[in-house]
């Protein structure tokens, strides 16, 4: 009987497990591999294009171009070096490829590309990029920067915005790298930077030190830039790199090839101004904010968003302020005769407001212009602080003392008399916008130092007036002028003069600890004499 | 049907008989009673996952492709794309383990309860080639996968054979099929694990068996005339049975918690930092590591042949010193070195 | 007598337990070894390929386009551009554009399809293998399957 028993405890076990066994089966059907690679496509050459191929890959020419190719996505679709090589016999850039019967096209312009991505053509030729503003200034660069110079240097860049003899414009490929064309190289941030670098706009300077390049950095390892932003219902990655803001769809707009579309000032130019660029098109600079700000509200709080713009306006407006001073000085000198335009022949060669050469305020007032009223500008749009500090505002005043001081060695006797004056307004030789407070946050003690705040009790007063005008003027919106109204009405909140009596002992802890420093120094560095003869004595 | 009976019977000239009566007497086979402990199980286990490795194995042998360029792409493909190729990977790569684990106890058991004694030493010297065997098929299946690990694991484990005396360098070259692990290596490696080594261990597992039932299972030390047996059939059967399903069950779960990795393709260029064999090796790894590499290999070499011939020198030191255990001795010293060892390169 | 019938049941039971059991599993394990074993074509996956361009051929042309292993035809008839292969679905041979004659020739066992692809005469048991065709602005793409090939 026992054993028996036991047989049938045996029994009930290989049930047990064999239905346990069939569970774990079944779950084992249901389990699936993560895959570790995406399965290539099979890039086939065939045709006219296995010539191309077998020919350039046995002579060694522009063998890795072949290669870069065949990652595209035109490999992928059969679109080989033909269909956008090909020419015609009266083809501006035809020619017979060596040791064979094939004219090819040199350079493949927008017009080849247009032939698939029309939308995207058009769009490119209604944008800034594609604006040959160079060609229409009234000065003749080339006396400065003569043509060679210019080859590797202006013209590089530019060249995105070249018309090419086939009445196409712009140049596809500055940035969608030929000849892979992709989309991850077209939106890292250096592609743009490739340009949009150096003194003259620091933008990916400006990007890299703002809190959107520095995430960008830390986080571009895990991301993949090659999305197609139509296809998305939000912004697929987690910090916005150039083409974010400037291209992309945002989930509710569509991606533009139009960088011109969503920006609303014209902060390059010598003069800030609200933007009419191809505004039947376009819309309004009010529309083209509207569309950046869709892309900003998408991570910020609105609020934010409001604030940070309308801060980077009055920047943008008290520029025009400065740059003022500049056109002031530069006009009244040439007219006084102090500097000279160039000349011959009757005909002028440089502008006193745009871009005289060879004279110190010349050089003054284009630089504030060019570099560093972009810079004080573009920082300031971009959150880029350090560019609308110290390479923008301190250089601008710096610039303007230097020009100034100038005007007076030079016998003018208004310039004599700013550099013999005591009074720290005369830096401030103009009006000025302001709004109370920043978006950051409220600061209980930042303002109450300022020496225009404390000598000037209309100082508010004097400010709205400006804001006032500009909004009347057109470039401020309603809801900017009511936003600012806002802070205005409750500055003491805003500026944090409301909370600084209750928090003058926090104050004061650091106000002690100043103390300590400065004696500190005192001690250690001012006061000290060494021992050690000198080398030379006065 | 009594016709097609017929007509098969006629060609196939069977005893009927007589094969009954072979059945009754495989069937029949007693089994002692201590045998009923699961511990003593373990040969059986070890047999059932023989088994399921050469299931598995020829599945894998549908996809694997053994050259440089394919193989990691083909172990990526049959565990990534094809259906189930998780599972039987995951089930093979774990089988080996397991079976390491089972062979390694079922020792441990023969060991320690002096199964081996006379005149059963020859079955103790074929389970001793059986283990071994069972460790070069490990050793060059883990090199098929082709990945980081198993290259330069392949590198450095053939390098180990040149230091053996006299004919090392020669074995070096014959394994390799030249200086350098290469494409020659991976094709020999492919045949050692799939055609050479299953054949040696299955022809020894066969003569293992067939001395088991000729001298039939040992009985226990000085219980030799006291215990009890019991037949094969029933007991004996389910209770292997229950072992096979036992052993896929976890089996199953293993690769389902554990699914079975790729790793980084082999990069004959760039030895990885951190390179260390299978658990099983830690043993000899560790040892490699403290002492000079001449050194390590002979005593390897030596531990080898003294543990294959070990029932002839325990009997031979039994008659000269009959008071003294030599086997608790020997056999705990190696069992806690072997296990410090393992332990501690889990750990380091 | 209940004892015993209690018994009876209780075995039958844990038979029928190990019997349903042991079965289930091994029907199970053998559908996975087959699953791995006839491991199916991986998910047909298609790929637009561009053939031609709208201006480069004539209604009632045919040209013939190659990609890869794939020799093609693409015909503009008055229905639009279709693609076919230039395979005769006869035994294989590599069909012929017969211009003057609006027509594919099969010169193997002289079978002849229509310019849509049809057969007019001969051996062959089929229409021409066709491939959907898109067209988008000039350029005239067609779908094809990507080629399975096990391993890639």
């Amino acid at each position: 009987m026992a054993e028996h028993d036991s047989l049938k405890t045996q029994k009930m076990l290989v049930g047990i497990f064999s239905i346990l066994l069939v569970v774990i089966l079944i779950i084992i059907a249901g389990v699936e591999m993560k895959h570790s690679v995406e399965p290539q496509p099979i890039i086939e050459v065939s045709g006219l294009n296995e010539r191309c191929v077998d020919c350039h890959t046995s002579k060694g020419v522009a063998v890795k171009a072949i290669d870069h190719w065949k990652q595209s996505m035109h490999a992928e679709q059969n679109i080989s070096c033909i269909d956008c090589h090909s020419a015609e016999e009266n083809d501006f850039d035809a020619f017979f490829c060596p040791e064979s019967d094939i004219r090819v096209a040199k350079h493949p312009t927008p017009k080849d590309c247009a032939e698939c991505h029309e939308q995207e053509v058009a769009e490119f030729a209604e944008s800034k990029h594609a604006h040959q503003f160079w060609l229409l200034s009234n000065g003749d660069r080339a006396v400065f920067e003569f043509p060679i110079a210019t080859r590797n240097g202006c013209e590089q860049c530019h060249n995105i915005g070249v018309t090419w003899p086939d009445g196409s414009v712009g140049e596809c490929d500055a940035c969608h790298a030929k000849h892979t064309f992709s989309k991850a190289v077209a939106r890292q941030p250096e592609t743009c930077g490739e340009c949009h670098v150096g003194p003259d706009h620091p933008h990916i300077e400006i990007y890299l030190e703002s809190k959107h390049g520095n995430i960008f950095r830390a986080t571009e390892k895990n991301m993949d830039l090659a999305f197609n932003a139509d296809d998305e219902d939000q912004i697929p990655i987690d910090v916005p790199v150039c083409t974010t803001c400037h291209m992309d769809s945002d989930g509710k707009q569509p991606t533009t090839h139009n960088v011109s579309a969503r920006l609303a000032w014209e902060s390059q130019a010598p003069w800030s101004f609200r933007t009419v660029w191809f505004e039947e098109k376009l819309g309004d600079w009010k529309m083209k904010r509207g569309r950046m700000e869709s892309v900003c509200k998408s991570c910020h709080s609105p609020d934010f968003v409001d604030v940070y713009f309308l801060t980077a306006d009055l920047v943008n407006l008290q520029y025009n302020e400065m740059r003022r001073e500049f056109v002031y000085w530069t006009k009244k000198l040439t007219t006084a005769g102090i500097i000279d335009r160039l000349e011959l022949d009757g005909k002028f060669y440089s502008d006193p407001v745009l871009n005289g050469w060879d004279e110190n305020p010349e050089v003054e007032m284009y630089h504030s212009w060019h570099h560093e009223g972009r810079r004080f500008r573009h920082g300031a749009e971009m959150m880029g602080a350090d560019y609308t500090q110290w390479h923008g505002i301190w250089e601008l005043q710096h610039n303007m003392a230097e020009m100034i001081t100038w005007a007076a060695e030079h016998g003018d006797a208004e310039a004599k008399k700013w550099v013999n004056s005591n009074h720290p307004g005369k830096f401030i030789p103009f009006a000025l916008y302001d709004i109370p407070g920043n978006a950051w946050g409220i600061s209980s003690h930042v303002n109450t130092t300022p020496f225009v705040y404390n000598n000037y009790p209309d100082y508010w007063e004097r400010v709205y007036v400006n804001v006032e005008q500009a909004y009347k003027n057109g470039v401020l919106t309603d809801h900017q002028w009511q936003l600012w109204l806002d802070r205005y009405e409750n500055r003491e909140h805003y500026l944090g003069t409301k909370y600084t009596e209750a928090n003058d002992s926090l104050y004061n802890i650091y106000k002690e600890r100043n103390a300590k420093d400065t004696e500190a120094f005192t001690e250690e560095a001012v006061k000290l004499k060494l021992q050690g003869k000198r080398f030379w004595e006065y | 049907m009594g016709k097609i009976k017929n007509w098969f019977s006629e060609r196939v000239p069977v005893d009927k008989d007589k094969t009954t009566q072979a059945l009754q007497v495989l069937l029949k086979e007693p089994i002692p009673a201590h045998m009923k402990h699961w511990y003593y199980a373990l040969g059986a286990t070890t047999l059932i996952l023989f088994i399921i490795q050469v299931v598995t194995g020829i599945l894998l042998t549908f996809y694997y492709i053994p050259s440089p360029e394919m193989a990691y792409e083909s172990v990526r493909y049959v565990t990534e794309e094809v259906k189930m190729g998780f599972y039987i990977r995951g089930v093979h790569r774990w089988g080996s383990n397991l079976m390491v684990i089972a062979i390694f106890l079922h020792m441990v058991r023969v060991f320690f309860t002096r199964a081996y004694r006379k005149p059963r030493e020859i079955n103790w010297v074929l389970g001793v080639l059986i283990f071994l065997s069972t460790l070069t098929l490990c050793f060059t299946g883990y090199s098929l996968v082709y990945n980081q690990l198993s290259y330069w694991a392949a590198t450095v484990g053939t390098n180990m054979i040149k230091e053996i005396p006299l004919i090392g360098s020669a074995v070096l070259e014959a394994i390799r099929g030249g200086s350098e692990v290469t494409a020659n290596t991976l094709t020999r490696f492919f045949n050692l694990h799939v055609i050479f080594m299953p054949a040696i261990l299955f022809i020894l597992l066969i003569v293992h068996l067939i001395f088991v039932r000729l001298h039939g299972v040992a009985k226990l030390e000085g219980y030799e005339h006291e215990e009890k047996s019991y037949p094969f059939y029933p007991e004996h059967f389910y209770h292997t049975l229950l072992i096979g399903l036992f052993l896929l069950t976890v089996l199953s779960a293993l690769t389902i918690i554990l699914p079975p990795g790729l790793g980084e393709p082999a990069d004959p260029h760039v030895t990885p930092n951190h390179i260390k064999p299978e658990w099983y090796f830690y043993g000899i790894y560790a040892l490699l590591n403290l002492l000079p590499l001449k050194l390590g290999i002979y005593l390897i070499i030596v531990f080898i042949i003294v543990g294959t011939f070990w029932p002839f020198i325990d009997e031979y030191v039994r008659v000269k010193y009959p008071s003294v255990k030599t086997h608790y001795f020997f056999g705990s010293i190696c069992a806690v070195l072997f296990l410090f060892f393992t332990v501690y390169e889990m750990f380091v | 007598m209940d004892e015993e019938k209690k018994e009876n049941r209780r075995q039958f039971l844990a038979k029928g337990l190990m019997g349903g059991g042991l079965f289930a599993s091994a029907v199970l394990l053998i559908k996975h070894g087959f699953d791995f074993i006839f491991p199916g074509d991986a998910e047909a996956k298609k790929r637009k390929l561009l053939v031609g361009k709208v201006d480069d051929i004539k209604v009632g042309e045919a040209k013939e386009v190659t990609y890869g292993e794939n020799d093609l035809f693409l015909v503009r008839t008055d229905e639009g551009f279709k693609v076919f292969s230039a395979i005769c679905t006869h035994l294989g041979c590599k069909i012929k554009w017969e211009s003057y004659r609006n027509r594919f020739y099969c010169a193997c066992h002289k079978g002849i399809f229509s310019a849509n692809g049809e057969v007019i005469s001969g051996p062959p048991p089929r229409p021409l293998d066709e491939f959907e065709v898109e067209i988008e602005g000039n350029l005239v793409y067609m779908w094809m399957n990507e080629s399975n090939r096990g391993l890639s």
